[in-house]
Formats: C-alpha cells, sequence, structure tokens
C-alpha cells in the first residue's frame, strides 16, 4: 500500500479545466500521512536542544508564570547589590562590592535556594512522570540525557553568578572616569567571573545528584537545601570550636606605654590545621578556601580564614565532590529503564 | 434462589455518588458485573463483602446483612483489585496464613488443596516478590479459596493476565460456578466476560443499565434495528426479495455479502430459512453483527437502555 | 491442529510478504539471562514480517526485554537480532533513529500541552524546530486530537492519553512502530476507535506496527501475523488467517425449537451436535447448507445464526483437552479432524 500521494485530485478529468466560468479546475488536496525526508539532525544537536529546553526550564520558561517566581525573584535579589553599587558609586563613593566575593552571606543564601528549587524542575519532573523511556527510545545514548541537564544547570547557573558581576562592572566603569580606572575595574572583574564559574559547575552537579535521587520535587528540594545548610553549619561549628581552642590562653602585652598600659598585643596566631580542615566540610568554604589559595583577597565575612599552602587540598577536594556528584548523575541514568 | 440480596443500595462519598440505587439478585453460578471504569463495580463488591457500608439500602448474603458481619467471612471470599500481599511470604505461607485467620481445622491440606486447585504447586515454594502478576492473581485466589467460600467475589481478576493463565483462570471459576458457588466477578474487558459467564449486570455511572444474558438484553432492545449480515448463493435477487418485506427497514449490498437492517427480529428470523428455500437461493451465511457483548455494552453506555 | 512448535524445531515461517519484502525484525537464539539468574528470553529465534503483528504472550521479564533489546538498549546474553536491517547491538542509534515506541506505562508530563509535548519529542527525535512543529501538529490530527491538543495532558482522559503517546511515535516518521498494550485502560469505545486507528496506520501510512497486547480479540481483528511467545522462547509465529482458517463445521442457532431441530436433522442423516445453546453440523460439500435451510424451513423454526466456524488464536493457548467423547468442544474440533 503506497504510503502517500501527493497529487492533488482536481476537479472533471485530470489536467482538463473544469467547466467554463467556474475557474480553471478546483483541486481536492489528499491529507493523507506524509513521510518525512528532510533533514535529521544528530545527536549533538539532540543534546543542545534538549539542554536549551532545560536551561529555559530551569528559568521556570515553558512552564506558565508560577514556575518563573523563584528563579527570577532569585536572579534580580542576587542584582541588587550590584545596582546599589551602581547607585552608591554614582554619588561619588568607592566601590561597596567585590567582583570576588559579592556579598558572601547573601549569596550563599540566594544560590542554595535556586538549585534547591531549580534543580528538580530540571531531572525530578521528568522521573516522576515517567517520561525517560520516551527520551532513551530515541537516537542518543543514554548518557546524553544527564548531560543535557548539566550542561543546562551550570549554564543556568552561571547566569545567576555573572550576571550581578557584569552589572556591577557595568555599573562600576559608569562611575570612574580614566582607562587606568576602567582597567583597574576590568582585572578585578576576571577572577570574580572565574569564582562564579567554580560556583556553578560544582553547585550545578551537586544539586542535581541530589535531586535526580527522587522523583517527589518537594523531597528533592529539601534533600538540596539540607545538603547545604547542615554542610555549611557544621563547618561553621567545626571552626568556632576550633578559633576558641587557638584563642585560650592570655594575650601576651609586648609593649607597655608610659602608665602601664598595653599598647600591643601579640597577634592571634596563624589558623591552625584544624582550622584549615574544618573548611573542607562545606562547599561554600571549599569555594572561599580556593579562591583564596589562588590570591583572593579575605573578606571578613567567610567561613574560613586564608587556608596558605593547605588550599591545595581545598581544590582537590572540591574536584573529588565534582568528580562524584558527575559520576553518580552519569550512573543514575546508566540503565535504561522503559518501565 | 438468591443468595446474594441487593436492594436499593446507594453509596455516596461527599457529592460522589459511586452507586446509585441498585436493586439486583444474585444466585448461584457465575455472574459477570460489567461496567466502565468508575462506574462503581469496585464499590459493589466491597460492599457486598462487608468492607464497606451501604449508605443506604439493604445488602443481604442468605438474608444476613455483611455489614458488621465477621460470620459472613466463612461463607465468603473475596480476591481484591490492588496488590494485598505479603510480597516477602512465599505463596504456600501466604495461604496458610489465611487459612489460620479462618481458624480451619486442618490448614495444611486446605492450603494444599486451594494451591492445587489453582495450579500454583509448582510456584508456591517461592517467594510472591518472584511471582508474576498472574501469578500473583492466583495466589489470591487460593488465599479466598482456602476456606471452601460457597460465594467468591472477585474484582478484575483477569488483569495482567496472559492467554494462557486466562484460559485456565476462567475454566476455574466455570467448575466452581457448576459445582454451585455464586461466583461474582467483576471485568471492563468484554471479550472476557463474554466467554464465561451466562448472566451479566451493566452497571454505568453508578446504577444498575440492565441484567441477564446478554443475548436477551439485546432482543429488549426493541428501538435499534438489529442487523444481519447475509451471504447467498444470489445476494442481489435475495436483497430485492428483503426489501419488498415489512420488516426489512435497509439492505446493503458490499463485497462481503448483504447487511440487512431489520425492525422485526422476530418475524426475519421466521421467514429467512423459508424465503430462501422457495426462492431456491442457497444461504451460507447469516450472522448477527451486533449482538456480541461489546456491542450491547456500546449500546447500553449511550443510550442506557431502550 | 498443528501442534506448537518448541525450541530447536523450526518456527512455521510467515506466511506474508516473505520472498518479496525483506522481513522487519529478526531474531536469532535471542537469550537474556540477568544476574542471579533469571531467564528473560531463552533462545527466540523469530521473524516479523512487514505489516501488522500481534506479539502475544511475552508477559513481564520476556516482552520488556525483547522490547529493549529491540531498542539497542541492551544487549543480549547470546544471539541476535536486526530491526529493519541495522543489528541492535552495533546499529542501536539507527534503529532509534526509525523505531517509534509506545509505552504501556503512563509516561507523559501533566502539566504541558500535547502540543508542546510532542515538537519536544520530535525534536529530541533529531527533527529541526520547524520540522517539528509541523510533523507533530500533523500527527496530532491523524490521532484524532483537535482543540485538546492546546490543554494540558494532565486534564486529559486516558484514552486521549494514550493518543498522545501514540503521535509522539508518530512524529519522527518511524519505519517500525512497536506499540506495547495500547488499549490499556481504555473503555470499549475507546478501545475501539484505538484499534481503528493502528489499523488505519498499518494500511495507509505504510508503516510496520507490532502490537503487544493480551487481547487475542483484538488481536485477531487488525493484526495481519501473529508471534506468540511462551517462557522466553517462541510459541508460535504464523500469518492470522492460518490461525483463523475456516473449520468444516456449521453452526446453527434457532430461537426456539433446538431440540426438534436436533432430531430432525439427525434423522436426515447429518450429525448434530449441541454446543452450548447452538447446534454444530459437519460440512459434507455444498449440500449440507441447503440440508439444513430446508430442515428449518420445513419445521418453521427462526433461523438466528448460521456461520461457518472459524479457528481462533486463543486455541492456540488451550491444552488439548482431557475431554472425552460426547462433550461438545471436543467435539467440534473432532469433526474439523479428517
Amino acid at each position: 500500500m503506497s504510503a502517500n500521494t501527493s497529487a492533488p485530485m482536481t476537479g472533471g478529468q485530470t489536467g482538463q479545466a473544469g467547466p467554463a466560468g467556474v475557474g480553471a479546475g478546483s483541486v481536492i488536496h489528499d491529507l493523507g500521512y506524509r513521510r518525512y525526508d528532510g533533514l535529521r539532525l544528530g545527536r549533538a544537536q539532540i543534546v543542545r536542544a534538549l539542554a536549551w529546553h532545560s536551561f529555559r526550564a530551569a528559568f521556570g520558561f515553558g512552564r506558565g508564570a508560577k514556575a518563573k517566581i523563584v528563579p527570577l525573584v532569585a536572579l534580580v535579589a542576587l542584582c541588587l547589590p550590584a545596582i546599589v553599587n551602581a547607585f552608591a558609586m554614582s554619588r561619588g563613593n568607592a566601590r561597596i562590592v567585590d567582583y570576588d566575593t559579592y556579598t558572601p552571606t547573601f549569596r550563599d543564601l540566594l544560590m542554595t535556594v535556586f538549585v534547591a528549587v531549580q534543580a528538580p524542575e530540571l531531572v525530578s519532573r521528568d522521573l516522576r512522570s515517567r517520561v525517560l523511556p520516551l527520551y532513551f527510545a530515541r537516537p542518543i545514548k543514554t548518557i546524553d540525557y544527564p548531560l543535557a541537564k548539566y550542561l543546562a544547570f551550570t549554564g543556568a547557573c552561571l547566569v545567576m553568578m555573572e550576571l550581578p558581576l557584569l552589572l556591577l562592572y557595568g555599573g562600576s566603569i559608569a562611575n570612574v572616569h580614566g582607562g587606568a580606572a576602567v582597567w583597574g575595574q576590568t582585572r578585578a572583574l576576571i577572577p570574580g567571573l572565574l569564582v562564579g564559574l567554580m560556583w556553578a559547575v560544582v553547585l550545578a552537579a551537586i544539586s542535581l545528584f541530589l535531586a535526580s535521587l527522587t522523583g517527589r520535587r518537594a523531597f528533592a528540594t529539601g534533600a538540596v537545601a539540607i545538603f547545604f545548610l547542615l554542610t555549611f553549619t557544621l563547618a561553621e561549628i567545626l571552626l568556632q570550636v576550633e578559633s576558641n581552642l587557638n584563642q585560650v590562653g592570655p594575650a601576651v602585652p609586648v609593649q607597655t606605654g608610659p602608665g602601664g598600659q598595653i599598647v600591643k598585643h601579640v597577634l592571634p596566631p596563624a589558623p591552625d590545621v584544624a582550622e584549615k580542615v574544618s573548611g573542607l566540610f562545606s562547599p561554600f568554604t571549599l569555594f572561599d578556601g580556593v579562591r583564596m589559595w589562588l590570591g583572593g583577597a579575605a573578606d571578613p565575612a567567610d567561613g574560613v580564614a586564608n587556608p596558605g599552602a593547605f588550599g591545595v587540598v581545598y581544590a582537590l577536594v572540591l574536584i573529588a565532590i565534582l568528580a562524584l556528584c558527575l559520576y553518580g548523575l552519569a550512573a543514575r541514568y546508566r540503565k535504561a529503564r522503559l518501565a | 434462589m438468591s443468595v446474594i440480596k441487593i436492594e436499593n443500595v446507594s453509596r455516596w462519598y461527599g457529592n460522589v455518588v459511586a452507586v446509585n440505587d441498585i436493586t439486583v439478585d444474585i444466585g448461584p453460578g457465575v455472574t459477570g458485573l460489567l461496567g466502565p471504569n468508575g462506574a462503581g463495580k469496585s464499590t459493589i463488591l466491597h460492599m457486598i463483602a462487608g468492607f464497606l457500608a451501604p449508605s443506604r439500602g439493604s445488602l443481604t448474603v442468605h438474608d444476613v446483612p455483611t455489614w458488621h458481619n465477621p460470620d459472613i467471612y466463612r461463607t465468603l471470599g473475596l480476591v481484591p483489585e490492588r496488590d494485598s500481599v505479603y510480597a516477602f511470604l512465599t505463596g504456600e505461607e501466604f495461604v496458610r496464613a489465611t487459612a489460620k485467620l479462618h481458624r480451619l481445622g486442618n490448614p495444611g491440606a486446605a492450603t494444599r488443596r486451594a494451591i492445587e486447585m489453582t495450579e500454583m504447586s509448582s510456584a508456591a515454594d517461592r517467594r510472591i516478590a518472584t511471582y508474576s502478576k498472574g501469578m500473583r492473581q492466583r495466589i489470591k485466589v487460593a488465599a479466598a479459596l482456602v476456606h471452601d467460600p460457597e460465594i467468591l467475589l472477585l474484582d478484575e481478576p483477569f488483569n495482567g493476565m496472559d492467554p494462557r493463565q486466562r484460559i485456565h483462570m476462567m475454566e476455574l471459576l466455570a467448575k466452581l460456578g457448576a459445582e454451585g458457588r455464586t461466583i461474582l466477578f467483576s471485568s471492563h474487558i468484554l471479550e472476557e466476560v463474554e466467554k464465561l459467564s451466562g448472566t451479566i449486570q451493566v452497571m454505568v455511572a453508578g446504577r444498575l443499565a440492565a441484567s441477564g444474558d446478554f443475548r436477551e438484553i439485546r432482543r429488549l432492545m426493541t428501538s435499534r434495528p438489529h442487523v444481519f449480515n447475509v451471504r447467498s448463493s444470489d445476494d442481489r435477487r435475495l436483497a430485492a426479495l428483503l426489501v419488498g418485506r415489512p420488516y426489512t427497514t435497509a439492505v446493503e449490498l458490499t463485497a462481503k455479502g448483504l447487511q440487512v437492517r431489520t425492525s422485526d427480529f422476530g418475524a426475519f428470523c421466521a421467514q429467512i430459512a423459508t424465503l430462501t428455500r422457495d426462492q431456491k437461493i442457497a444461504l451460507r451465511e447469516l450472522l448477527p453483527t451486533d449482538e456480541s457483548l461489546e456491542s450491547v455494552f456500546g449500546y447500553l453506555i449511550s443510550s442506557q437502555g431502550n | 491442529m498443528t501442534p506448537p512448535t518448541g525450541p530447536g524445531a523450526e518456527p512455521a515461517a510467515d506466511a506474508g510478504l516473505g520472498a518479496v519484502a525483506p522481513p522487519v525484525i529478526q531474531a536469532a537464539a535471542l537469550t537474556k539471562v540477568y544476574p542471579g539468574g533469571v531467564i528473560a528470553l531463552g533462545g527466540l529465534t523469530v521473524t516479523f514480517a512487514p505489516g501488522v503483528t500481534g506479539l502475544i504472550g511475552a508477559n513481564g521479564a520476556g516482552k520488556s526485554t525483547l522490547i529493549k533489546i529491540l531498542l539497542g538498549l541492551v544487549e543480549p546474553t547470546e544471539g541476535t537480532a536486526t530491526v529493519l536491517g541495522h543489528d541492535s547491538v552495533t546499529g542501536g542509534e539507527q534503529i532509534r533513529q526509525v523505531v517509534g515506541y509506545m509505552p504501556e506505562h503512563d509516561c507523559l508530563p501533566p502539566d504541558v500541552s500535547a502540543t508542546e509535548f510532542v515538537t519536544h519529542m520530535g525534536r529530541m527525535s533529531g527533527l529541526p524546530a520547524t520540522a517539528a512543529r509541523e510533523r507533530a501538529a500533523e500527527a496530532l490530527r491523524h490521532v484524532g486530537l483537535h482543540e485538546e491538543r492546546y490543554r494540558q495532558i494532565g486534564t486529559y482522559s486516558t484514552g486521549m492519553k494514550q493518543r498522545v503517546k501514540l503521535a509522539q511515535a508518530l512524529a519522527g516518521d518511524p519505519r517500525l512502530l512497536l506499540l506495547d498494550e495500547p488499549t490499556n485502560g481504555l473503555d470499549p469505545a475507546g478501545r475501539n476507535a484505538m484499534l481503528e486507528l493502528i489499523e488505519r496506520i498499518g494500511v495507509e501510512f505504510g508503516i510496520s506496527i507490532v502490537v503487544a497486547s493480551h487481547l487475542l480479540g483484538e488481536i485477531e481483528r487488525i493484526c495481519d501475523h501473529l508471534v506468540a511467545i511462551e517462557g522466553g522462547r517462541l510459541l508460535r509465529a504464523d500469518s492470522i488467517d492460518t490461525f483463523t482458517r475456516a473449520s468444516q463445521t456449521l453452526l446453527i442457532e434457532v430461537e426456539e425449537g433446538l431440540a426438534a431441530l436436533q432430531e430432525e436433522l439427525t434423522r436426515r442423516g447429518l450429525r448434530p451436535t449441541a454446543y452450548q445453546r447452538s447446534l454444530l453440523v459437519p460440512i459434507g460439500g455444498d449440500g449440507t447448507y441447503d440440508a439444513v435451510r430446508d430442515t428449518v424451513a420445513d419445521l418453521g423454526l427462526p433461523l438466528s445464526r448460521m456461520e461457518q466456524r472459524r479457528h481462533q488464536v486463543e486455541e492456540l493457548f488451550r491444552d488439548p483437552g482431557p475431554a472425552g467423547p460426547g462433550t461438545a468442544d471436543s467435539a467440534w474440533e473432532a469433526a474439523d479432524v479428517r
């Protein structure tokens, strides 16, 4: 049975015009099934299409208004410090927000909220609706699904991290004069962007992996949020304990002025190994540690103190976490379950 | 002699009326309870089994109400639709546990008998978690049979069974029905019901749409003309003859023969043999096309009766 | 009745277009053993011809394993499978390019519209954006979803959801469709509509279809061929016509007077047997029909059915019964054995 006939059926005999005065032949078109002989895109483009689709979903696009609330509010909130900074600078103040650290606790919190709420949108939904067999029955490899999701979410986190920085940059150079000043801003921006990249790559991996463990979005959000909260609190507690221990003992006066007042104290000792290790227990403190190891400035709101040469351990641990989460994510989807 | 008497029974959940004023008697033999999903079949079965109370009306087995009546379980077995087995038990353990719950005198023998009846002897020592869906159904039936009940209620018993298992289950139910037990099973797959039960009860949206033998039900639908497929040695001449008869409303000539619509089933049947004989037309096939349970059911659903 | 084909024996070759058109699926000694010793498939050797083929009897592990192997998602422990000319192990992606799969279970997200979903799935099949949109719209039209397609899938009835599943399988223009229990959960009207749709696809669209189902009536209705699997092995593969060939028995029903009819037919030497509410008469030739008709007319009985019995697929699954002579079933089967 032939699949289709694309030749339309003309009124009257084929090829002949209809009765005079009615026009040059009426036609009934065949609306039967049509084959597709056009271009077929390969795996790479399918992955790209899925990644783009997921990237949009990370900001709630393609889903209706309610889904956009959390991500867009988070993005706007994260941009606010940059806007405030531009405003302040226009009044003649120096830049109040850093490129490296931005607004540390604020950013920690907002990024946690963002990944906790949005990672499930990307992976838990599909698990819940059991749509995966339809993906796996397509001309892609099973690894392509988690790959596309990871690329998409890293991109989304990157936007969250870098857009505020770019706004900060724009606001700053608008308020400084002279090539040297602009160049100074640019030089400060670059490390900030790299820090943002580090955050995006790792946060996306951790949150997607955790979210892929369950199809229930509420549980997934809870799991991700609790993970970040708990680890951060743990690191902080350990740090507090350590630094309290360090400060035990009298501050030794070194120099007394006339009248016996203490003029100078010995500075608190550099963080010892135990303190440095505490910083390994939370991704956020790991980020700070790596940043400082690579030469970034310390910030009083940092979770940890500068680890110095120990920073290489921080970097290794971060890479290990990244590798583990990516492996876990891939393993989660390795067996193509059709049911 | 009715075993189960249902009188003006309704069951509602807030605004949702699951069963709406049903009156029916069910006797020994196999009865099929039919209806689309959500028609109220499960609800009725659970009420008969005493798990749900009717919101109104009375449900009695041997004239004793089933609600709040644990004694009823001596004579009644229910095979529910959902998976209600403990997957970590072996088949044999599960049936034996049920036997003990019934306080049977010899649980071992009863268990063995029930398992043999459902042909699960070879798999009885394996854990239920390893069973296929059809096997789980059968072990549930075994558990429901272990106390040799007079009444057996089954909710969608053929769900997920492959053809061989289905045939075996049907033969088992037919045998039990022939022994004088009262078997009531629900299904939304007509193909299964057609082969098994003589009497059907059709439920639509909580109401009882029809009762009895489905062929007879069809005959009762006088508002719908019956459709016959007829093949003969001279279709065209036969068509012309039939058109001349008062009981014929339409005749269609197709590649496969004649399709005859008649408003008077009885008259058509009474005259067709004589007509073809006298006119020397050889009759090769006479087939009522819409007598299948599926057609009858379709008519009932769409027009809810006559 | 031909005995079922066991392992090792040559399975009955399909009687379809065999010599002219290449088979769509070929399995040779296909075996899959899972860790833990579960044997899902144990040496399955079968050929699927073009057209609509029913797949019966493979339940649970066997069926889902077979589908995964055919889609190139799982490697068999032994043996090979070829789908539309591609080997399932080395050509998995090519297979998935030309095969559409409709799963048995719920697999649709509730919060997108059918249009969006099928378009997205079209893109996942490798169609460029515009083509995906157009083919999605066409596929939804073919399956009969109209304005509903703009509503969210969560608001759909089961029948509509099944159609969406079918549409997403069609959007990529497959050469072969694998439909797993397509009428699952549908009421009789919905089942009818789905079966008509599948038949239309098979006949008009020129796409080969494999329908996995356990409802034999459905399979008899729309399939050209049948593959029956049992215990991970081939039970029988043949064209449906072979299974539903006519038997040499005539079935007669009258609205009243059955006993009298039986008596008179016996008297006239036609050897009727009672069967449920009808009579079975062995066909000795064309004359049998006339003799029966005349008897009914002579007795003035209302004739409501006269048909040559056909065999049914179901018989494949019936064990040869212990029924002795005298019971109706064996009688009409015995009448057929010549």
